[in-house]
């Protein structure tokens, strides 16, 4: 009967009763009648009548159940039944709570984060027109190149893709006027940024197009976290006047608490957003199409438009471009746009280790729910004795598949419950496990989606460990219970065969998630065999950053002379620190293990440029000592000297990688190349050759897992840079070092910050730990599956002995040894773990490819990793059905033939 | 031959309760009386209708769609509910005579066979 019809019963339900009393009223009379007419009495024609009906009450009920109104009565005796069910054995209700709740509540937890970070629309209006747009040169594979600003302007007025396009330029920037120095995350935009996004301020006012200027606006909008940490939340703020890279900036405006920036920022949340129209200065003026200076950009599409037709438009737009400025857009480089959903954008790589994490709780709660499926099919065998009395008597085999499900539904519920309030009371703490660099975290909540998810898996948990145990049961409880039910032993052929089923698809479950932890464990044993080319241990590093004010007269770094003589005199000071071995100096981009590294194109002299792939290598400064204070061998050639300077030979250091590349078999030293690439060999702007000195050994600079970049590293001295790095070897502790770098380099200019101290040792480590999150995760889950399979698996083999005592007995009485048992037992055993770890193999062949981006220098299809996990799960199940087997052995066979 | 009761208790005979009464109703609409009535002199009173189960069997099959049913007048003016056949029933009616008619010639072989 369908359920709609059961509602219309409800609705109808008083009608019905009235309509169902007139209808028996009508009948009894029209029989009454009759039977008069036939001649009886009028007492006995009215009893005859009724009698025939027998008792009314009983059938009107009967009719009534077709209707809600029983069937709400039903359920509720089912309800109260089942509750009373798991009163009486509170072991299993325990046990199969605790299960379930972990399951669930795994669940739950992870669909919290998976459903803020991935589902969750970001929190602005259409968010799905918001596209970021990257630039990438295809022939060298390399993404991300930056956009120049004559390219913004075509696509802001000529792409007719977008309704507004702002740039996105990442910085941090030194914040002066307070107690000391001190770093702010700085987000350079265009005026209409704001507008953009859709996001109002909750104090003031965000840019307008009449903010627009070539250079930097002066009014700033900061967020709520600057707000109250610098102002102290003070409502006057607006108006307020702050030196930013020596710049007076005044604050026009403060966004809400909820706000965020949704991008890849340098370092942390923005504090501050200035707009610019970065066509003077204290950008490169005048603006060039080839000077891809801009970051990159974020858009909104036109409504209507789908990304697809969008980027169709944008490829055509390239394409017309690149004819228009053959010069600038060589069709070698392969300059191309991409789009991609500012939503993903955000999320990255995590999409993948989120979405693993997801499908491993998944199996976990699998598992568990198969494993209480067989600890009800287990039971079940005990309450033959209770069911077959409830059929003997009349119970209808639906009420009772419908009774044990309400009892499997309501474990689950309770467990739900249970699971919901846990991550409820756990969130915060939840979350500190969780990866800092996880976008949206701030947005986790536990909303309406949330607690519907967590509802319809409980429901989902109880039918699906409920509904198979719930049919086998009513099925065997029919005819042979009542007389085979009393020692709760006889449990048919077709109940094992399902329970050993479902613990060979258990193994199998479990050998998934198990190699799934292999696979990640062995990629992390990797990852710390890697070496990094450099000496991590006992070594500092610390940042600092000359400020680069927007009127160039105002800057007094301003000659690369004055940042050389700055940089040299930072580096003496620092070197003779107390406890310092040695000292170096670099750019940020020399930096290993930081997020600031960029490929750039270059070329080689001599060499005719090659129309498959531009070169592209990562540029670094350097100060001589860098070498030697990384520890990194010299491979041939020198290490830069003091003397390569502004007037020395231009000259750069190249790496193994990139020697092996362009120079295999020869030397690279004395060959020349330079920087950027240009057909137009008389260009005006063209960089000078840089000659090669020598050739130093690879630095894992992007982090243990990435592909070896090629390096060029140029002197320090000879490219004086605005942004440094103190590197310092040093046994002595980074935070009180930190404080004397910092005293020093104010001493030569107090407007300087130092900032981001951190010892090497410390910043590997953070950056393990979060390789380690997902490996952490599953690993743990891996082992609740292998526990709850053995559990399972100890289960069936104890259940199958105890019903096979009697036959036992007979064999040992018989003469059969103890070894002839266990080998029964070890072929049941084996025969169960066999089928399942072969399924299991098989699912892992299938899953782990899911797994590929997670995983360092081990295949998906790692066969070792494989054949030492099946082995290992193989041996503790059989351990597991052993120990059963061991105990039915031991039985004394009198005992035993008595066993019935 | 003594009476046979219909209670939809008995599995077999629940089946031939819901095949009876279609076949009832296909001459026409009738309130549940006549249809036991019917049922009863049709089958020269070997088979007897229980009111007991033949009302929550005409709800089932209505909820079911297979009949629909609509108060009216009987023959002596009295307030009835008369039942009558939906297209559902009908098929439903094709499908059990079908099945009946391969039930009962099953048990005939059987029973020839025996023989």
């Amino acid at each position: 009967m369908s359920l709609l019809s059961r509602f219309k019963g409800l609705l109808r339900i008083n009608h019905l009763e009235r309509e169902l009393d007139d209808e028996l009223r009508s009948h009894i009379e029209m029989r009454t009648q009759d039977n008069l007419a036939s001649g009886m009495s009028p007492d006995e024609a009215r009893y005859d009548a009724l009698r025939r009906f027998g008792n009314s009450t009983l059938m009107k009920e009967e009719t009534r159940a077709m209707d809600i109104i029983g069937w709400i009565e039903t359920t509720g005796q089912n309800l109260r039944y089942a509750a009373r069910m798991l009163r009486r054995s509170p072991g299993f209700t325990l046990v199969a709570v605790l299960t379930l709740a972990l399951g669930i509540g795994a669940n739950v937890a992870i669909f919290t984060v998976v459903h803020a970070v991935l589902l969750q629309p970001l929190p602005f209006p259409h968010p799905e027109q918001l596209v970021r747009v990257y630039d990438d040169i295809r022939t060298s594979n390399t993404h991300d190149v930056g956009m120049s600003v004559p390219e913004l302007w075509d696509l802001r007025d000529h792409s007719g893709v977008f309704q507004d396009i702002s740039v996105l330029f990442p910085a941090d920037a030194n914040l002066t006027g307070g107690d000391h120095p001190e770093r702010i995350e700085f987000l350079g935009t265009s005026p209409n940024y704001f507008t953009l996004l859709g996001a109002r301020p909750q104090l003031g006012r965000v840019f307008s197009a009449a903010d627009a200027q070539p250079g930097f606006t002066l009014g700033v909008v900061i967020s709520d976290a600057f707000w109250h940490r610098t102002f102290g939340a003070d409502p006057q703020v607006l108006g307020r006047k702050i030196r930013v890279d020596n710049d007076l900036y005044s604050i026009v405006g403060v966004m809400p608490p909820g706000f965020r920036h949704p991008g890849r920022t340098l370092g942390g949340d923005v504090d501050m957003w200035a707009a610019a129209g970065y066509s003077a200065a204290p950008f490169p003026t005048p603006v060039i199409r080839a000077a891809r200076f801009l970051p990159g950009a974020m858009g909104r599409l036109k409504p209507g438009l789908t990304l697809a037709q969008a980027q169709a438009q944008l490829d055509s737009f390239v394409a017309q471009l690149a004819r228009q400025f053959p010069d600038e857009y060589p069709a070698a480089a392969g300059w191309s746009l991409r789009l991609v959903p500012t939503q993903e954008d955000i999320v990255g790589n995590l999409r993948t280790e989120l979405f693993v994490l997801f499908a491993a709780v998944a199996f976990v709660l699998l598992i568990a729910c198969v494993n209480l499926a067989n600890l009800l099919l287990a039971r079940s065998a005990s309450r033959r004795r209770e069911i077959a009395i409830r059929l003997a008597v009349g119970a209808g085999r639906s009420r009772l598949v419908a009774q044990l499900l309400t009892e499997s539904l309501l474990l689950a519920t309770i467990s739900g419950a249970a699971a919901l309030l846990t991550v409820i009371w756990l969130k915060s703490s939840l979350l500190r496990f969780a990866p800092a660099d996880l976008p949206r975290l701030n947005e986790v909540t536990l909303n309406p989606s949330v607690l519907l998810f967590a509802f319809c898996i409980s429901i989902l948990t109880g039918v699906f460990f409920g509904l198979a145990p719930a049919l086998q049961t009513a099925r065997a409880g029919q005819i042979i219970a009542l007389r085979e039910g009393s020692h709760g032993a006889g449990s048919s052929k077709h109940q094992l065969k399902f329970s050993r089923f479902l613990v060979a698809s258990e193994i199998a479950l479990s050998l998934v998630l198990l190699i799934g932890a292999g696979l990640l464990l062995r990629s992390f044993w990797h990852l710390l065999e890697v070496r990094p080319g450099f000496e991590p241990h006992h070594l500092v590093t610390a940042k600092i950053w000359l400020a680069v004010p927007n009127d160039p007269l105002e800057d007094p770094y301003r000659l690369p002379e004055k940042r050389a003589a700055f940089h040299q005199e930072i580096l003496r000071r620092v070197s003779a620190l107390p406890g310092v071995e040695q000292a170096a100096l670099g750019n940020a981009a020399s930096l290993p293990m930081d997020a600031r590294h960029f490929q750039l194109p270059f070329a080689i002299e001599n060499r005719a440029l090659d129309s498959e792939s531009t070169p592209v290598a990562e540029i670094a400064s350097v100060a001589p000592t860098y070498f030697s204070v990384l520890k990194t061998p010299l491979i041939s050639g020198r290490f830069f000297a003091d003397s390569d300077d502004t007037k020395g030979q231009q000259v750069a250091l190249i790496d193994e990688t990139l020697a092996r590349r362009y120079w295999p078999g020869s030397d690279a030293v004395g060959q020349r190349l330079r920087l950027g690439i240009r057909r137009n060999q008389a260009s005006a702007s063209q960089s000078p050759w840089l000659t090669i000195v020598g050739v130093v050994a690879n630095i894992k600079s992007d982090g243990f897992d990435a592909a070896s970049a090629p390096h060029i590293y140029r002197p320090l001295y000879q490219v004086p840079t605005y942004d440094g790095v103190v590197y310092l070897r040093t046994a002595s502790d980074p935070g009180t070092l930190g404080e004397a770098v910092r005293a020093e380099v104010q001493r030569v200019d107090p407007t300087i910050p130092v900032f981001s101290v951190r010892s090497m040792d410390f910043v590997l480590a953070t950056y393990l730990a979060e390789r380690r999150f997902a490996l952490n995760l599953i690993a743990v889950f891996a082992t609740v599956a292998l526990l709850l399979a053995s559990i399972g698996i100890y289960g069936v083999m104890a259940y199958t002995f105890s019903r096979r005592t009697n036959e036992i007995g007979i064999r040992i009485a018989m003469g059969a040894q103890r070894t002839d048992i266990l080998k029964i037992a070890f072929a049941e055993g084996a025969f169960l773990v066999g089928s399942g770890v072969l399924a299991g193999l098989l699912g892992s062949l299938a899953l782990t490819r899911f797994l590929q981006s997670m995983l360092f220098d081990v295949k998906p299809s790692d066969p070792t990793t494989f054949a030492a996990i099946a082995a290992l799960l193989a041996a503790v199940t059989l351990v597991a059905c052993f120990i059963p087997a061991r105990r039915a052995t031991r039985v004394d066979p009198l005992i035993a033939l008595r066993h019935e | 031959m003594g009476e046979v009761l219909l209670k939809p208790k008995n599995d077999v005979l629940q089946g031939t309760l819901a095949l009876l009464i279609l076949k009832t109703l296909a001459r026409g609409e009738m309130h549940g009386y006549g249809i036991t009535l019917h049922i009863q002199r049709v089958s020269s009173d070997v088979l007897r209708v229980e009111e007991g189960s033949l009302y929550p069997a005409l709800h089932r099959m209505e909820q079911d769609g297979w009949i629909s049913a609509e108060w009216g007048m009987s023959e002596n003016n009295r307030r009835a509910r008369y039942y009558r056949l939906t297209a559902t029933g009908r098929k439903q009616l094709a499908e059990e005579e079908k099945n009946w008619a391969r039930l009962t010639e099953a048990v005939a072989s059987v029973l020839q066979f025996a023989q």
